[in-house]
This record gives structure tokens, sequence and C-alpha cells, in this order.
């Protein structure tokens, strides 16, 4: 009870007044209380925490750098999903082009460098772009093995890189979900207890 | 004294205040600039178009993107005066960024940003070496974007002062003629005028600058400076022949070129620029090995060389445009590739010509050369129609539409543009003839005879020639490939129909990237399906899978905008893209039309990296990596379902079934 109080307390210091339930994604219940967390005030808070914690441990791995911040302030009201659209397009063509090099380099008799130069200059391009630091610096050493004809280098380099890059999709998948229920619990709509 | 001014230029209001005071070397910046610069991007990397894009708008500047380069050239082209900085890739397929940075600034002097994700010193002096303005190392920040506007504005500033030189009568003439609106492509004055016009008319109306876009009047010349158009480049080029590249002095050029309303210090600048070209060429072209050196044929008579080139003069013609810069590089070229030198002997032209006709054989694609590279490193060697065909290839994209039925049909060339282009023809063979024949030709001709067969040039030049309108060539056919038969039985059964139609779409597709950059765009993809189904069942499918396959994205990101969706951006930012894709994808195919029809259709498909011609060439000789590796892109599409899928099943199921459970 008390803490519904202190929900409600919080409700209106934010000034919601509104009626009407709105169910947030998951049904993530405080430890504490039992409750879900979208009753509690603490859902946008927590998520946020969640989303800071998710990016510093990137951050901290390398994964990402100072680009991606950079994106995300490039974000504004002209442009609400600058960023997850950003990451969808460099998602679909960094596939593209990672199939292109698979598909390069199972051939046998393959001797295409400069082809592949070339796909690994556009991938090197838009993963620095988007701050994904980890993936760009594999390219990099992806580019010096293929510039020696050194196809094994080059393989080995290519599962590295397919690798970092499961690693980062995944991660910002993970990111854009957390960044969605943070959207979905901003504008939950919580009923006022007396 | 004060007069009010329409000026033609895009996107500036009328008016100015003080222009009588002020002459000729002083030129006030206004408070509001750099705000509403008007800047094109051009970059295949949809990823860094969209990031460049908005941080350019964050810039408050004015942004155009485009995907392709050959889009880019014909949208600078047809809105001359409309863009003040271009902002282009290094590496893109369908044209080399140094390239377009030529073609820019010989023909718009416009100032050109490069950039790239290679940032090695030699890949940056290479820039500098290009003449690029400025060069940008991915990732971009924003702070780099804020300060292009500087290469604006010192370029107008060296230029007006490069004018100032030219004495103070012209002043006055400045003054005189800034009340008229004039037709101002012969006037150096208006160099001037206009930097001190677009100034002005910045500082004193900000308000009417942004969104203000002029597209009508196509005719006149928007931009206030000497236009080295066709015509006048020619005649600079016949002078400078006659002259002798190194005894080509502006005064003897002027005299020679007759020009009213021409000055010497144009034609010394023009000068300079020309001749950086062509060092830069004759540099740039040395190629390493890898070109079979076997030289087949005898020497052909110049009348068959004269009708071949009447005919993709022709074909060059109905492009719409001869850049007068492909006369530049095919000498260039030619001649710098042997040795170092300018110029070719005339004999290469027939042998290669010879080269050429056993062309099936001779499919020896350099990969090297094939990939990566600018079309004019495969040139050297090629005969004066060949070059010409191919190095305006890119060009001859982006007047795409209308180009092949003008071939296919024969008509539709421009009578002015081919007489033009024999004269081009008899500019080159002067040079050609004027050098010594016999020692070089068998250098010439190794590169030469490699390079004739091309797939992305020309299969069988000389059938194709004579075949030019119906254009079936059932040897080069019969050498495809098991798996791109089909694609190409079924164009060249249906060429004319087929051929039309699925290059009706691509106009879209090229101009749909273009001007609004965005939404445009992504109309395309479904405009396709119908005009494509007449194509081959290959292209249709893809194109249609293509269609589908984008959308699927599109819905898939759908859930993440989740309150706010926003799938119109993103869906627009996608546009480029796949338009950029789909317009590959048909053209890709028609490269089998080329092969086995017309010229035409060879240049449609023309790439430096020419994922076609590597087909092609795959198909000539059977190797499988080139059609595995080509293909993809279109099976890219197919999968694309499969690679949005789990995305889509990531967010919305788990989102919408969490909100109705519990």
């Amino acid at each position: 009870m008390r803490d519904i109080r202190r929900s409600g307390r919080r409700d209106s210091t934010r000034g919601e007044r509104k009626y009407g339930l709105f169910q947030v994604i998951s049904p993530s219940r405080s430890a504490k209380t039992g409750l879900p967390l979208w009753l509690l005030g603490l859902g946008v808070d927590r998520l946020r925490t969640d989303m800071s914690r998710l990016l510093a441990l990137l951050f901290h791995q390398g994964v990402l750098d100072e680009q991606f911040l950079q994106l995300q302030q490039l974000q504004d009201e002209s442009c609400p999903n600058f960023v997850s659209e950003v990451i969808n397009i460099y998602f679909h063509e960094s596939e593209k082009l990672l199939r292109n090099l698979r598909g390069l380099l199972s051939d046998r008799e393959f001797s295409d460098y400069k082809k592949m130069g070339i796909h690994l200059n556009q991938f090197m391009g838009s993963s620095s772009s988007i701050g994904a630091k980890r993936v760009r610096n594999v390219c990099v050493a992806f580019r010096a093995a293929s510039e020696q004809n050194n196809r094994a280098g080059c393989l080995r380099a290519l599962e590295l890189l397919e690798h970092e890059y499961c690693y980062l999709k995944n991660k910002l998948h993970e990111f854009f979900q957390i960044e969605q229920q943070r959207v979905l619990a901003a504008g939950v709509r919580y009923p006022i207890q007396n | 004294m004060a007069t009010m001014q329409k000026m033609p230029q895009s996107s500036l209001g009328a008016g100015s205040s003080n222009y009588g005071t002020c002459k000729g070397c002083e030129v006030i910046v206004p408070d509001q600039f750099p705000a509403g610069l008007r800047v094109l991007v051009v970059d295949d990397d949809t990823t860094c178009l969209r990031i460049i894009e908005q941080m350019l708008r964050r810039c408050l500047y004015n942004v155009t993107t485009c995907s392709q380069a050959t889009a880019a050239l014909k949208l600078l082209r047809d809105k001359k005066g409309c863009f003040d900085v271009v902002l282009s890739d290094v590496h893109m397929p369908d044209m080399d960024g140094f390239k377009l940075l030529e073609r820019v600034g010989l023909e718009m002097d416009l100032p050109v940003i490069m950039m790239s994700a290679d940032g090695r010193t030699s890949a940056v002096m290479r820039g500098i070496r290009h003449g690029a303005c400025d060069y940008l190392i991915k990732p971009i920040r924003e702070e780099e974007l804020k300060n292009i506007w500087q290469h604006v504005v010192r370029k107008k500033w060296n230029e007006s002062k490069e004018h100032e030189n030219s004495g103070s009568l012209e002043d006055s003439d400045q003054n005189k003629r800034g009340s008229e609106d004039i037709d101002y492509s012969s006037s150096v004055n208006e160099v001037t005028e206009g930097v001190l016009k677009s100034q002005k008319k910045r500082r004193d109306s900000r308000e009417d600058e942004v969104g203000e876009i002029e597209t009508d009047d196509p005719s006149s010349s928007k931009k206030p400076r000497v236009v080295w158009s066709v015509e006048l480049h020619q005649q600079f080029v016949t002078a400078v022949n006659q002259l002798g590249i190194d005894k080509a002095v502006p005064k003897r050029i002027l005299e020679l070129m007759n020009v009213p309303g021409l000055t010497r210090e144009n034609v010394a600048s023009h000068l300079q620029k020309f001749r950086l070209y062509l060092k830069r060429l004759s540099g740039v072209a040395q190629q390493p090995g890898g070109i079979p050196n076997s030289f087949c044929g005898p020497v052909d008579s110049n009348l068959k060389l004269g009708s071949l080139g009447r005919f993709d003069i022709q074909a060059l013609a109905a492009s719409g445009q001869i850049p007068p810069q492909t006369l530049a590089v095919l000498q260039a070229e030619l001649l710098g590739r042997p040795a170092g030198s300018l110029v070719m002997p005339t004999m290469d032209q027939p042998a290669l010509l010879q080269a050429s006709l056993q062309g099936p054989k001779c499919l020896s694609v350099d990969h090297g050369v094939a990939f990566g590279q600018p079309l004019m490193k495969c040139q050297p060697g090629m005969s004066k129609q060949f070059p010409q065909s191919v190095m305006p290839a890119d060009d001859i994209n982006s007047g795409f539409g209308a180009w092949p039925s003008n071939n296919l049909g024969m008509k539709g060339a421009s009578g002015s543009l081919a007489g033009l282009s024999t004269q081009n023809s008899s500019a080159v063979m002067n040079i050609l003839q004027q050098q010594q024949q016999p020692q070089q030709q068998p250098i010439l001709s190794e590169p030469g005879r490699s390079i004739n067969v091309q797939p992305s040039c020309l299969v069988v030049p000389s059938r194709s020639a004579t075949n030019f309108p119906s254009g079936n060539n059932p040897a080069s056919i019969n050498q495809a490939s098991n798996y791109n038969r089909s694609a190409i039985t079924d164009y060249s059964l249906l060429s004319p129909q087929s051929s039309n139609s699925s290059l009706d779409v691509a106009p879209m597709l090229d101009r749909d990237p273009k001007t609004t950059g965005v939404p445009s765009g992504y109309s395309a993809p479904n405009s396709i399906s119908s005009p494509a189904s007449s194509g081959s069942a290959n292209v249709d499918n893809v194109s249609n899978r293509q269609v589908q396959n984008s959308n699927i994205p599109f819905t898939a990101s759908r859930p993440l905008t989740g309150l706010t969706p926003n799938a119109s951006d993103i869906q627009t930012s996608y546009g480029p893209r796949s338009g950029d894709m789909l317009d590959q994808g048909p053209l890709r195919d028609l490269g089998f039309v080329g092969k086995g029809t017309s010229i035409p259709s060879r240049f449609a498909v023309v790439d430096p990296e020419l994922p076609v011609a590597n087909l092609s060439s795959e198909r000539f000789y059977g190797e499988n990596s080139g059609n595995r590796v080509k293909l993809e892109p279109n099976l890219d599409f197919v999968e694309n379902d499969k690679v949005s899928a789990p995305v889509m099943q990531q967010f919305s199921p788990n989102d919408l079934m969490s909100v109705f459970s519990e």
C-alpha cells in the first residue's frame, strides 16, 4: 500500500491525472512490491538506467565509440527516430556486404581482391560512421590481408568480422528494445489511487 | 546604383542594395551565411548518406542527396547554378569519385569535397592531386561539415580575383550588365557579378533563400560565369590541338577560337584545368599488366572506323551530351597509356577495331581493370570510338532514359551533336596523326585488344555496329553460361521492347534519388514492376521481389518507432538505396542485352566495377565465381525478407503480445 501511495504521489508531482491503463511491454515486477513496473514510476528511469548501462558496457568493450553518441545527438524533434533508422539501414547494408564477402571468399579460385577491397571500404565507412569501432578495426585488418592477397588471412578476418558484427547487432537490438520500452513507459498513464 | 535584379539563380531572392558601389574585389559576406548553402551529397553507402544528410541539415544547409554518381552528374547538369558545393565519396560503383570530381570541376566549376573511409596518406594524396578542395575521412563529424562553406567562398574569391586582373574596363561593363537579365554564358564579367550578387542576395533576403528553388527556365544559364559548353570546349580543344599541347598559349588559343566575349583569362584558367586533367590522366593511366598481349588482325580502313564511329557517336549523341572531357580523356588515355605521352598513333585504331572483331575470343577480361577501376584505365589503346563510347557511358547513364530508344531505333540522334561528334573525331584524328605510328603500335595493340573485349564495352563491336538497330548476336549469346542464358535470350528476343521498357524504368530511378533525394526515391520501386514486366522473368522476379522486400524492412522498423511511426522517414531514407539497387537490377540484366544486341545496351551497363562486365566475362569463360558474386546482389533482395524478418519478429510480436497479455 505504501508503495502505491508513493507511486501515486509521484504521479501527482508529474501532474498526470489521467485514468486508463496502458500496459508496458514486459510484465517485469519490482522485487520489493511485486507490482508490474509500469504501475510504478520506476519504469522509465529503470529502463533509462538499463540503456545507459548497456551503452557503457559497449563503450567499455570498445564495440562502440563516441561516433555513436554523435549519432544520438543528431536525433531531434524533426527526426525522432534517426538513430534506429540509420542503424537499420546499416544492418541491411552490412549484411549484404558480408554476404558478398563470404561469396567472394568461398570461391576457391577467387582472385579479385580489389573487389573485396571495395566492399571492405564501404563496410569500413559505414561502420565507422555509426561508431562501430570493433567492426571497423576488423575491417582494417581484413583490408590489410586482402591487399597482401592473403586468402587465408582474409577468411580468418571474415569470420572475425561476422562474429563482431553479430555481437554488435545483438547488442544494438537489445538497446533498441529497451529504448522502445522506455518510450512506451514514458507514455504510460497511471491510474490515480486515492 | 541600386538595381533590383531577378536572379536566375535558384534559392536566392531578388534585390541588391548597393551593387553599384561594389567593385570586383570586394565581396561582402552576409551574417546568415553559410546557412542555406546548397550542398549535393553523393555516396553509394546509404548509411553514410543518411548520416551526412542529417548533419548537414543541422548545419542549416540545403541538402540534396544522391546515391549514384551518374544521377548526380545529371542533376548538376540539369540544374546548373543550383548547387554551391558537392560532397562525393571516392569509391562508388558506377563512377569513380575522382572522375566525378574532374567532371564537375571542368563543367560546372564547383568545389568538390571528397570523402572516404580510406584515410591513408596515399589515398588523401590522390585526392589532392585530382584537385579536390578537401578530403574528409569517415567517420565524418559535424564540425567538419560546418566548415565546408569556406571552400565555396574561397573558390569564388579566387575566381573573382582572377578576373579582376582582366582590367578596369570591365568594371564599368559589370555595372551596366548588372541591370540586365542577359544570357551569361559567354561573359567573364558575370563571374564577379555572380559572386557579388549571390553574397548580397544571401544577406538581403535570407528568408527567401531556403526552399526557393527555381526550376523553370532551364534554357538560360543560371550561373553567371563562363560556361564551357560542349561546343565551346570543342573549339578550345581544336585550338589546342592545332597549336600543339606544348605550345598552346591562352592568347593564341583565344585567337584561334574566335569566340566573342571570351577573354584571355577564361581561356587561361580553362587551359590550366585542362592541363592538370591531362597530366593526371597520363599519370594515372599507367596500368600494370594483366592484359593479354596478343594482337590480331590486319589494319582496317579508316572507312570502317568512320562508320563505326558514327554509330557510336550517334549513340553518344542520343544520350544528349557528349562531355567535352571525353575527348580529353580519350586523348589523354590513348596517349598516356603506352608511353606516357599524350598522343597515340592512328594505326592503333584500325588495329584495335580489328581486335574488337575478334571480340568473343578475346574476352580475357582484365579483372583488375574491370573492378574498382575507373573505366578510363581500361581504355588506352582502344579505338577512338570505343573510348568515346565507353568513357561517357557514365554520362550516358545519366541520360539513360532517352538514349536506348534512340539507339535501338536509330533515331533521335541530334544532327548537331552528330556533327559535333564528327568534329570531335576529326580533332582526335588530327592529334593521332601527329605522332609516330609504327613504334607505338605493337605496344598499344596489346592493351587495345584485351580492352576492346571488355564485356562491358562491347562484345562484338563490328557485328553490333552492323546490327545496330536490331542487334541479335547469336554468337555472343551462345557463349553465355547456363546461369544467365535465360536472361540473355529473354532479352535478346525481346530486346527492343524489353530494353526500352526496362530502360524506361531507369530514368525514374535515376531521377528519383536526386532532387528531393528522398521521398520520390521510394515511389520508384513500385512503378518498376509494371514496366519491367515486359522484361525477362529473371528481372521481373527480382524487381518485384525487390519492391516487396524493400517494404519489409520498413514495416519492421515501425514497431521500433512505437508511438510515433515514422515510416515515411524510414522509407524515404531507403528510397535512394532501393531505387539504386533496383536501378542496378534491370541495368545489370541489360548488360545481357548489350552482349547480344547493340551498343546502347552496352553503355547502359557500364560501371567500373561492372558487375555485369564481370558476369559477361565470366559467362564467356565459364567461371563460376563471377556469376555467384554478381548475381548475389539480386539474391540479396530475395533474401531481404529473411534478414529483416528476425527484426520484425523481434520487435513487433513481443511488443504487441505483451500489450495484450497479462
